[in-house]
């Protein structure tokens, strides 16, 4: 009762959460705290553990062993004051597809106790905050998948929740809508709502959060801010993009004696370790250039939390490295 | 190399805590015990109703077989059907009223799986409303569709020119059990839903189960003159106490051969019962325990 009244617990605190599906462990002994006012990405692959940790943590599952507090609140003896303090949005918009953006918010907030009136005016607010007005009035089935995370986010936030839990807001998206989406959790963020996400995108993690916990097998793996996980990973590099088969084939040739290089064949990139930086993104232009190869791209990167995870387990994140790839350069 | 790296505290977070913020509606009424479960279950209950209008072809589902069969066997196989005592119209009507509301467990259990697997179920029992009024509202919503997919049969049947001989007292009865019924049947379509892994899997139980259940529960043909299995099944078909109960109380024909078409009005009545107190408590357990995992 009175906990919730004070500051001092995080939003989120588990401790040896543990939920198995038979023989298998979805989650496995995870710690986590999430305090107030920040923004945590649960970062892993698919079948990490993310969406069950969430799932207990929004009452939809309980757990098997440990226990996990929100707000202050047991997730399973308190399950009701949870459900008041936390808004969830699951990996699929869960909208009502047969009523309108509009009527599924109304509803929303209809079932948090507003009166009619009082519903329809939130949900005005919130249409406009959302930028969902153009397309209020189409049943949800008819809207797309940016659209409906639109009318996902401004849903959940009809009672400005202590805790906001995305689970994998942009996962689906095009690049655009995914911009939109990142815009919007911005601006949650800067009005300071606590924020857990979950993503498979690195990209995502590194733009939206301010402390990263990687989870593989239910388990952490890692966690800290971006930068520090990056740092761990050490040096830049220079990634050199050719433009065919052929031309991939004579960069690595080329480069190979000269720098400390990494093929990534499937994307037809040759990754240069560049610890003098620019100077040796100036090198490796050099080389291409006299070698004349035909390449599309060149350019001085920072470390990714592809890199990291990579660094840090041993394996490659998600199994697509094309996915990788194309969140590296989005 | 090592395998983790010291989890740092954040230096610049747990500052001013701000559970409060600038963003702030009209605080909602919070509402108790039984005025919160019927207000919840009439605002999810309301979002089923509304969905009927804009999925036509979700009736359709409902009342496209029982107008085809209606169609085939008056039309088709009719004339090669001969019951004793009555009019062959007269017999296959009530049949089909009976064999309708058996499909509503199919109808029923197709909508909530897709309710289930869109996530708009999980999306609700993480909010704070009342658990009981969310399987509530899923079980009126269907029922009210049923309701209505029955309307239409029936209306149908009249104008092809069923002539239903009602005394008053029949069609209060008759009446009572068809909304038993269908509260049963639709419980179990609520509970067969929540039990497959998706919709495609709950309209192949309704074709191997409801469906044969349905035609030989004396739907088309009499059930004295099946062969020995079938008519062995049929004697314990609860679909059978409905073809002969909605066939005895509007057309006052009678069948006999098993304590179930002796006693139909009662059989009837015993099975929703019976499928209530199963389905129910089932229904219950299922939905407050994990949902899809």
């Amino acid at each position: 009762m009175f906990s919730a009244m004070f500051d001092s617990d995080p939003a989120i605190e588990t401790h040896d959460l543990t939920k198995r599906f038979g023989a298998f462990t979805a989650v496995d002994g995870l710690d986590l705290s999430v305090d107030v006012g920040t923004v945590v990405a649960l970062l892993g692959p698919n079948g990490a553990g993310k969406t069950t940790t969430v799932r207990i943590l929004g009452t939809l599952t309980r757990p098997d062993g440990g226990w996990a507090r929100v707000a202050g609140h047991d997730v399973v003896s308190e399950a009701d004051l949870v459900r008041r303090a936390i808004s969830l949005t699951g990996q699929f918009a869960a909208l009502d597809k047969n009523l309108t953006a509009r009527e599924n918010i109304i509803l929303m907030a209809r079932l948090r106790g507003r009166s009619a009136r009082a519903a329809r005016s939130v949900a005005d607010e919130l249409i406009e905050r959302f930028e969902v007005g153009d397309f209020r009035d189409r049943l949800v089935k008819n809207l797309s998948g940016g659209e409906r995370r639109r009318v996902d986010l401004a849903a959940s936030l009809i009672d400005r929740p202590q805790l906001l839990v995305l689970d994998e807001p942009t996962t689906g998206l095009d690049p655009r809508s995914r911009q939109v989406v990142w815009s919007t959790i911005r601006e949650l963020v800067a009005d300071g709502v606590t924020l857990l996400l979950t993503t498979q995108y690195l990209e995502e993690a590194d733009a939206l959060a301010d402390r990263i916990v990687l989870i593989d097998h239910g388990r952490e793996i890692a966690a800290g801010t971006p930068a520090q996980l990056k740092a761990r990973v050490g040096e830049q590099r220079v990634d050199v993009v050719a433009a065919d088969g052929a031309a991939f084939e004579r960069l690595t040739a080329t480069l190979a004696p000269l720098f400390a290089i990494t093929e990534l064949r499937e994307q037809r990139t040759v990754r240069v370790a560049a610890p003098d930086e620019v100077a040796d993104l100036a090198r490796v232009v050099d080389a291409v250039q006299r070698a004349q190869i035909q390449i599309d791209e060149i350019a001085l990167r920072q470390p990714t939390l592809d890199d990291a995870f990579l660094a840090l387990t041993g394996k490659p994140l998600a199994g697509d490295p094309h996915h990788a790839a194309e969140e590296a350069l989005a | 190399m090592s395998t983790s790296i010291p989890t740092v505290p954040d230096p610049g977070f747990g500052g001013p805590v701000r559970f409060g913020g600038p963003v702030r509606f009209g605080g909602p009424v919070r509402f108790g015990g039984p005025v919160r479960f019927a207000r919840d279950t009439l605002l999810l209950t309301a979002r089923h109703l509304r969905a009927i209008p804009r999925v036509p072809e979700r009736l359709l589902d409902v009342t496209i077989q029982p107008v085809v069969f209606i169609l085939l066997f008056l039309y088709v196989f009719g004339s090669a059907i001969h019951v004793p005592g009555i009019h062959y119209k007269d017999y296959l009507f009530p049949g089909i009223i009976g064999q309708s509301l058996a499909f509503g467990t199919i109808g029923a259990g197709v909508a909530t799986s897709n309710d289930i697997t869109e996530g708009v179920i999980d999306r609700f029992r993480s909010m704070p409303v009342n658990r009981l009024s969310i399987i509530t509202a899923q079980m009126l919503g269907q029922f009210c569709e049923a309701l209505l997919g029955m309307a239409i049969v029936v209306v149908f049947g009249l104008i092809l020119g069923w002539t239903p001989h009602l005394t008053a007292g029949h069609a209060i009865l008759l009446g009572a059990l068809v909304l038993l019924a269908m509260l049963a049947f639709t419980w179990a379509g609520v509970l067969f839903g929540m039990l497959v892994r998706s919709p495609d899997a709950m309209q192949g139980i309704g074709f191997i189960v409801v469906f044969p259940l349905s035609f030989m529960a004396g739907t088309f043909v009499q059930i004295s003159g099946m062969a020995a299995i079938p008519r062995t099944i049929a004697d314990w078909d609860p679909i059978a106490a409905l073809v002969a109960s909605v066939r005895g109380l509007t057309e006052g024909f009678r069948s006999s051969g098993s304590w179930q078409l002796d006693h139909p009005e009662v059989a009837m009545a015993l099975w929703c019962l019976a499928l209530i107190a199963i389905c129910v408590p089932l229904a219950l357990r299922r939905f407050n325990r994990t949902l899809a995992g």
